[in-house]
């Protein structure tokens, strides 16, 4: 039982990270203020807008919805985690293509939800994808943009393993 | 205009902000993190209307974690209370403070200050702040705002009327006896709110020892968020700095300064260490603001044939309680200044009635005059419905063509190569629309509700500066600063806000294709009023592809004129040399310290637009609906755009804003209510009651560019609020016209399913009791 | 919108877990997958001294089959029901059902249990166990008592649970295999606004054995409309029945009036999802049908 710190021990984006949190701190608020990476975004916290959403142990969580202390021994990949210093992961590069995004700041959740989904769906229809991607919101709108994009992703994707 | 090989401008060149906002690495203002940083939250109403008998603050200030707790009373010396100057005759604005004090009139109204070492603890200590309140009667409504024994809502103003005008033009009985019907029309609109995904934001960093202060703002006008901080503060400008990075979606209401930017300035200016306010969804929802919750009345004289002779109309406008920057007179004059944009119509009565009334403030959210459009269009589609005339016929009778322009509307505005008729035929063209009437007859023989609908506009981006004089604002000159850098690549400084509009690449597109040289080579810097020239306004309006672009390319003119006879004098170049070779120019200049060579390498300059330049925008939006008859719910099957911005500097960019517009309209249209009960309380403070729309909501939307050619060298027009400004006319009208065979007459927005089936008679017509 | 402080404690085994719930009996909550609970203590509805995450328990994770009753126990995701292929054969109507709860972000944290627990009136799976006639293994302390779904929803957000209690268990009978279940649903927003749950069994005649009708979003709590249900029994399902059976579900309902829907429109949606299930399911319904 602990009211103050607790420690936990995690790895983000392949690096090991032993931290001492409160257990009110959401894992948004922790790995946005306590491990420094601001890629991921707070824009609801009640879970419907996805701009949080990030990957815990191959599973897309929504990070305002989690706390930190339920993290312990997690593999999280945050936004920051899913390029490398040469490239954009195809998703970035093709939402890049399609002007998906605006002013940008939903783009984290539509990438790590995006990444999910493209895993488990590599061939998906314009239809399921637009299923899909209706579980994050982007108030700038184009909508069409991301759906392409997507789109564009999976087919090179697709394409890279054939 | 110099061409060169392949000029960037005209190509959807990938835009260079997506590189960091895609991997995670853009700054927003929470990503600041400062040593010693504190933590604002608010103390807000949970009265609609009501005194403040008394506040007491001793139990928060003693909590764990806390540093201080401010209440209008601590703060009255330091924050100059908020005056608004009307600049319309007739207007009458109340006085107001930073925090309220001995009453509160709106749910969400502010009345404390928490400043704590985190902002979990900050709230904990609002719970411990006790207020003890006289509740009075809430006014939620303009008709109860106006009652003779309505409550007051602020004691400096005799009555609610924030503003009562009329203002006729032409001779309107004559029109009217003329007329062979007065055709009534209504609608209306709900309140609804921007909700941009980044919600309202600030730290402010004071240095006590240098008495500079830092504001790290979500803002889309850093410069007058500088002067409104000095100006209630009592500072000196060149103490203030604002710098803004990026800003996730602003749609209108970040160009305001708001009560609780001047708070949180005040609170660091006291305590003397960084203060971070980030406002939560539920305060974004409830406590930012408002828009539309207006409607207009409409009686239209016409003849048989469908010609309309006079208009006259009403509009009401739910103030809400405190006037933010943004003058709802003016919104309304945005209304009357174009609602008959490119009718042929000359003789016309516009009354407008804004009241106070107990909610939020109203905001500009992206198309403020939008209810130009939907009137409008509106009107257009009854006359067709009651006279029997296919909707794009009313329109082929009523619409200025090319040949009449120029065309003085009757409150001074020139309309003038706005191709609105174009982008009809264009748009009918597209859709085969003989044919989607044809298939209507046989959907609606199997009892199936399709509806057709269109909506032609023509949108003052940026208009003539005499638009602007009609509403009252005079056209704020655009600046732009070119430096040549000693390795020949250029900075561009601009003073355009983007939040979303992508100037980091358009105006780059723009310096370069002037100046001739690589898209790579220029470099735009923005957000730091430290850096970049006064610009009061900020971005907004639609205006920054033209007059935004049109600084750039006087500077950039204006550059390449300089270093072409410094070309010639110092290496020999021919004057009229089409590439020039910027890296050895710049070199030259460098290498010798030669003072008048160095000045101009760095050009400043500020466009303001002649009374002849700028320009309308035209298009025409039509799409066929159908209406589920068990659900009540709305399926686009297709959506066509026909459009002319004259040339795009970036096409993606332009179809971005125009679907961006579209998906926002979709939701004021369907599915957004920012809803007050009768006692004033805000029903929709999350994502759970407030619906936005979703991917599935927006169907396939087809878009055409027009770009009929103007004499224009430079002929880009804006379309950022196109969408906003159509999707609403063209929906409602699509959506009655799927209502055809029960007669029914669209008059309030939004089309929930719930009303459409009222509509349809096959639910009872109930008010809600909700506003 | 941040969650105010409290104290944490994560048991590793189901003792350990009853136990601190009955020393704070009344200052506690039980954290399973968090997707109700933590944006509720962000809204600050309901403050908690105390909060206990069963996450470690692993004798929580338990989802299995045994008797004629599938066991989901109270660890157990919204994933791993809806992704398993014992649960689909078992129990479809909560398999079809599960896609619609939440978001593919959710229902990997998110739980079964939980979401009975949360008691949303207007969330899916209430619905879908008080139509499936499900029991609730609740405990206190060292004792268990068990519950049937139809007795455990009492108001919006409010059930039978009382301060020290947890739920461990939900169990469901096994479907027989010739009942044909179909679940509906209405979104607004995000989430939904009505859904219904339907179930007919078919006798070697063809007619009605049993017949389920449950719903939510028109009421306080799921209902259970057991005068239309047996308004079925006996006869052929067909479209005149329903219709009759519909319209029994309806007449005693008061659906609530919100910013999202009106009372009218509730019933409507209701009336129509119910027809559209009703006929799925016997459709479904397999033997001699």
């Amino acid at each position: 039982m602990t009211s103050g710190g607790y420690r936990i021990h995690l790895t983000v984006n392949g690096l090991d990270h032993d931290a001492v949190v409160r257990p009110n701190q959401t894992l948004a608020d922790f790995i946005r203020h306590d491990i420094g990476l601001t890629g991921t975004h707070v824009a609801c916290e009640h879970g419907v807008c996805g701009a949080c959403t990030l990957i815990v142990d191959g599973e897309p969580v929504r990070s305002c919805l989690m706390l930190a202390v339920q993290a312990v021994e997690a593999e999280v990949t945050t936004i920051e985690g899913v390029s490398t210093e040469k490239a954009l992961h195809p998703l970035q590069e093709a939402f890049r293509e399609t002007h998906a995004f605006q002013c940008g700041f939903c783009a984290p959740g539509f990438v790590m939800s995006g990444i999910v989904f493209l895993k488990e769906n590599p061939t998906p229809t314009r239809g399921q994808i637009r299923h899909a991607l209706s579980s994050t919101l982007c108030r700038c709108g184009d909508y069409l943009g991301i759906v392409e994009g997507l789109e564009r992703a999976a087919a090179r994707m697709s394409d890279q393993r054939s | 205009m110099m061409a060169i090989k392949t000029t960037p401008l005209g190509q959807s060149i990938p835009r260079r902000e997506d590189v960091r906002l895609l991997t995670g690495r853009g700054r927003f203002v929470d990503d600041i993190q400062l040593p010693n940083m504190l933590h604002a939250a608010f103390l807000r109403s949970p009265l609609a209307h009501a005194r403040v008998l008394s506040l007491g603050t001793q139990a928060a200030r003693a909590m764990a974690g806390v540093h201080a707790v401010y209440t209008a009373q601590d703060l009255k010396d330091l924050i100059k209370p908020i005056h608004f100057d009307p600049h319309i005759e007739g207007h009458r604005v109340p006085s107001y403070t930073a925090l309220s004090g001995d009453k509160v009139r709106f749910v969400g109204d502010p009345l404390a200050v928490v400043v704590a070492d985190d902002r979990s603890l900050a709230e904990d200590a609002l719970s411990a702040i006790e207020v003890e309140w006289e509740p009075l009667q809430a006014v939620m409504t303009v008709d109860e705002a106006v009652a003779s024994d309505a409550p007051l809502i602020f004691e400096d103003l005799d009555d609610n009327v924030i503003y009562h005008a009329l203002h006729e033009y032409g001779d309107l009985d004559g029109a009217f006896s003329r007329a062979d019907r007065v055709i009534p029309i209504s609608i209306k609109q709900a309140r609804v709110t921007s909700s941009a995904m980044e919600t309202r934001g600030i730290v402010v960093d004071v240095n006590p020892a240098s008495e500079e202060m830092t504001c790290y703002a979500s803002s889309k006008a850093p410069h007058m968020l500088r002067g409104r901080i000095a100006e209630h503060l009592g500072l000196d400008h060149h103490q203030i700095r604002v710098i803004v990075k990026d800003v996730g979606g602003a749609f209108g209401g970040k160009g305001a300064v708001w009560r609780e930017d001047l708070v949180v300035a005040a609170a660091s200016k006291l305590l003397g260490r960084p203060v971070k306010w980030i406002e939560d969804r539920v305060e974004n929802l409830t406590a930012f603001g408002g828009a539309r919750d207006q409607g207009v009345e409409i009686d239209a004289a016409v003849q048989s044939d469908g010609t309309i002779l006079a208009l006259r109309m009403r509009m009401w406008l739910n103030h809400g309680a405190y006037p933010g920057m943004w003058l709802t007179p003016m919104f309304a004059a945005l209304v009357r200044a174009t609602v008959l944009s490119q009718l042929r119509v000359d003789t016309f009565a516009f009354e407008t009635l804004i009241a106070a009334t107990n909610k939020n403030t109203y905001i500009s959210y992206r198309g403020p005059g939008s209810a130009e459009t939907l009137v409008r269009e509106r009107v257009l589609d009854v006359i067709a419905a009651e006279l029997d005339v296919d909707p794009v016929d009313i329109r082929r009778k009523n619409l200025l063509t090319v040949e009449e322009q120029p065309w003085e509307m009757p409150m001074g505005v020139t309309v003038h190569r706005a191709h609105a008729r174009e982008t009809l035929e264009r748009a009918v063209e597209l859709a085969d629309y003989t044919a989607l009437r044809a298939n209507q007859v046989s959907a609606r023989a199997d009892g199936r509700l399709v509806g057709i609908g269109i909506a032609t506009s023509i949108q003052p981006c940026p208009g003539f500066p005499d638009w602007w004089e009609a509403i009252g604002y005079k056209t704020e000159p655009a600046p732009a600063r070119l430096r040549l850098e000693p390795d020949g690549t250029i900075t561009l400084v601009t003073s355009e806000m983007p939040t979303g509009q992508g100037h980091e690449t358009t105006l780059a597109q723009v310096a370069a294709a002037e100046l001739g040289i690589p898209f790579g080579h220029v470099r735009v810097v923005l957000g730091d009023t430290q850096t970049t020239p006064f610009y009061y306004f900020g971005t907004g309006a639609s205006r920054s592809s033209n007059m935004g672009a049109k600084a750039v390319i006087s500077a950039a003119r204006e550059l390449r004129r300089r270093l072409a006879e410094l070309g010639a004098a110092r290496l020999g170049l021919e004057p009229y040399e089409a590439e020039l070779p910027f890296a050895e120019i710049a070199r030259s200049i460098y290498a010798d310290g030669d003072a008048t060579s160095l000045e101009a390498a760095d050009v400043l300059v500020y466009y303001k637009p002649s009374p002849t330049e700028g320009g309308w925008a035209a298009s025409t939006h039509l799409c066929v609906v159908e209406i589920d008859r068990r659900f009540g719910t709305i399926e686009i099957q297709r959506y066509i755009v026909a459009e002319d911005c004259g040339q795009m500097i970036n096409p993606a960019v332009v179809e971005g804003q125009i679907r961006g517009g579209i998906t926002q309209g979709i939701g004021v249209t369907l599915l957004e209510h920012a809803a007050y009960d009768e006692d004033g309380q805000h029903l929709a403070g999350s994502y759970l009651t407030y619906v936005l729309p979703k991917a599935q909501d927006i169907p396939e939307i087809e878009i055409e560019h027009m770009d009929i050619p103007t004499d224009d060298d430079f002929s880009a027009r804006g379309v950022g609020e196109s969408g906003m400004l159509m999707a609403p006319a063209v929906l409602a009208n699509a959506i009655e016209d799927a209502l055809r065979p029960f007669g029914a007459r669209v008059t309030e927005l939004p089309l929930t399913p719930d009303r459409v089936l009222q509509l349809m008679g096959e639910l009872p017509s109930e008010s809600s009791g909700l506003t | 919108m941040k969650l105010s402080r409290f104290a944490y404690h994560a048991p590793t085994t189901l003792g350990e877990l009853a136990e601190i719930l009955v020393e704070k009996a009344g200052d506690a909550a039980v954290l399973a997958g968090g997707q109700s609970l933590i944006p509720m203590l962000a809204m600050r509805i309901g403050q908690i001294g105390h909060l206990v995450d069963l996450n470690r328990v692993d004798e929580l994770r338990d989802l299995a089959q045994s008797n004629g009753t599938l066991t989901i126990r109270a660890g157990v995701s919204q994933r791993t029901v809806l992704t398993s292929p014992m649960v689909r054969a078992a129990c479809p109507l909560l398999s079809e059902a599960l896609p619609h709860v939440g978001l593919r972000e959710t229902r990997s944290r998110g739980t079964v249990v939980g979401s009975l627990v949360h008691a949303d009136p207007a969330a899916q799976l209430p619905a879908v166990v008080v139509a499936l006639d499900g029991e609730l293994v609740v405990r206190h302390g060292s004792n268990e008592r068990i519950t049937a779904v139809a007795d455990f929803f009492v108001a919006p957000f409010i059930t039978t649970k009382a301060p020290g209690e947890v739920v461990t268990e939900l169990r469901l009978p096994v479907s027989h295999p010739h009942m044909g279940w179909a679940f509906e649903e209405l979104e607004r927003g995000p989430f939904p606004l009505v859904s219904v749950a339907a179930g007919i069994e078919l006798d070697e005649d063809g007619l009605v054995k049993d017949a389920r009708l449950a719903f939510s979003g028109i009421g306080p709590t799921p209902i259970r409309a057991r005068t239309a249900e047996s308004s079925l029994h006996g006869g052929q399902a067909g479209a005149v029945e329903i219709l009759e059976a519909v319209e029994l579900a309806l007449a005693d309902l008061d659906p609530p009036s919100d910013v999202l829907a009106s009372a009218s429109y509730r019933r409507r949606v209701a009336a129509e999802l119910a027809r559209t299930a009703l006929v799925q399911a016997q459709a479904r319904a397999g033997g001699c049908a």
